[in-house]
């Protein structure tokens, strides 16, 4: 239970830390109180949004432009074809049956346990199916498969939302033109279907809409279902 | 595409790319980093004014960003709070791990260099709305409150650095900062 002097005293270590002069082991020991404590931890963040605005005068600086590929490489993120070519054909062969064996173990255990608890089918016009969809568990994850090679306009992706009744759409993320994507869902998205009775698909720029909301054109809507 | 314009707006993008981070969506991450790395570069090199700490310290940054990025939530505040928190939290660590003296304000000259050729923003802080009440607080405060905060939080400086920095008793400068921030909690729950 947090007393009115422990409240004041929670405030101004909070307000301390986010400032930066909380040093040492009393920052160390504030932070681990912080990590365990909701309330410090909302008080942080109380802080956090307002002092934010003492740096109103701060200038923008363009980082140099190795940095941004530095961390592409700290987090394994760059191409790999480059690196492919590089290998002897036997040692690529075999370097892509031990990947697709790993990558299958880890999808596989990666799944649920439990059943879909939601599906839905995007078909053309002509009744042709585009994609599978299927929402695991509470909604924790979102499983689509492309039912056929779906060939994209050049520079452009397509872009799956969930269209809640009475707000506006969320992305669920860019659709796989070919094989199956498995991704988890943040709260916001769960809230989102959970509040959905259909799904669209829209075309967005490379990487999806930059906006946050459908840019191009809504070209399928799907209804979710229970699953099968 | 040109970015947004309101700090609404801003956030609004922020957050959907946060999301599509948390979903492992380079192309995501380099779009933030495209929108947000100038801020927090000027944050942390402020702090460190060494280049090689401040570009390792965006790095640092960047990769928080990426494993942290399911834990942000919009109940966890704006998107630019959170990621200039990530930014500042660890340009004070490495402070501290350098044991760097400290200096008053101005960025070293090669930065003044990149901040011309910059082609980023008019408006240096987009995120920040000028309506806000905290603007409205900040005004109240003594110009010695003011500095003293500024000093904290833009530079990085402790307690002892400001109160040698700007020549006045230690004691002195911990009550300015301690009225300023406690002016500021009144004012903003006024």
């Amino acid at each position: 239970m947090t007393t009115p002097d422990n409240h004041e005293l929670i405030d101004r270590l909070a307000s301390e830390y986010v400032l930066g002069t909380l040093r040492g082991l009393a920052r160390r020991r504030f932070e681990r109180w912080r990590a365990n404590t909701p309330h410090v931890d909302q008080r942080c963040r109380f802080w956090e949004e307002r002092l934010m605005h003492l740096a109103k005068d701060l200038e923008p600086v363009q980082p140099p432009a190795h940095i941004w590929p530095a961390i592409q490489r700290r987090l394994h993120l760059a191409t790999r074809q480059s690196a492919l070519r590089r290998m002897r054909p036997f040692a690529l062969a075999a370097s892509i049956l031990l990947a697709l064996g790993v990558a299958a173990l880890f999808y596989w255990r990666s799944l649920p346990a439990n059943h879909a608890t939601a599906a839905a089918t995007i078909a053309a016009k002509s009744g042709e199916h585009l994609w599978e969809l299927q929402v695991f568990g509470q909604a924790d994850r979102l499983v689509a498969r492309a039912a056929k090679l779906t060939a994209r306009p050049a520079g452009s992706d397509y872009e799956l939302w969930a269209l809640p009744k009475g707000a506006a759409p969320v992305s669920l993320g860019v659709l796989p033109a070919a094989g199956a994507s498995s991704r988890a869902l943040s709260l916001r998205q769960k809230q989102a279907l959970a509040l959905s009775s259909q799904v669209a698909v829209s075309i967005e720029p490379l990487g999806g809409s930059p906006t946050g909301q459908p840019t191009g054109a809504v070209i399928y809507i799907a209804q979710l279902r229970a699953p099968s | 595409m040109n970015p947004p314009q309101s700090p609404t707006e801003l956030d609004a993008q922020l957050e959907r790319l946060l999301e599509r981070c948390a979903a492992a969506d380079t192309q995501a991450l380099q779009r933030l980093y495209a929108l947000v790395s100038p801020m927090l570069f000027a944050c942390v090199t402020r702090i460190l004014r060494r280049r090689a700490l401040a570009e390792e310290a965006l790095q640092d940054v960047f990769i928080s960003i990426w494993q942290q990025a399911a834990q942000f939530t919009t109940a966890r505040g704006r998107p630019m709070a959170w990621m200039m928190s990530i930014a500042r939290y660890r340009a004070i660590d490495l402070l501290r791990r350098e044991r760097i003296a400290p200096m008053l304000a101005a960025p070293p000259d090669e930065y003044r260099a990149l901040d011309a050729e910059s082609d980023s923003q008019d408006s240096s802080t987009p995120w920040l709305s000028s309506a806000d009440s905290m603007q409205r607080c900040l005004g109240l405060l003594s110009d010695r409150q003011a500095r003293c905060l500024e000093l904290a939080y833009i530079d990085g400086n402790s307690h002892e650095d400001i109160a040698r920095l700007i020549g006045s008793p230690l004691g002195t400068v911990k009550s300015w900062i301690r009225r300023g921030l406690r002016s500021l909690r009144q004012c903003l729950e006024s």
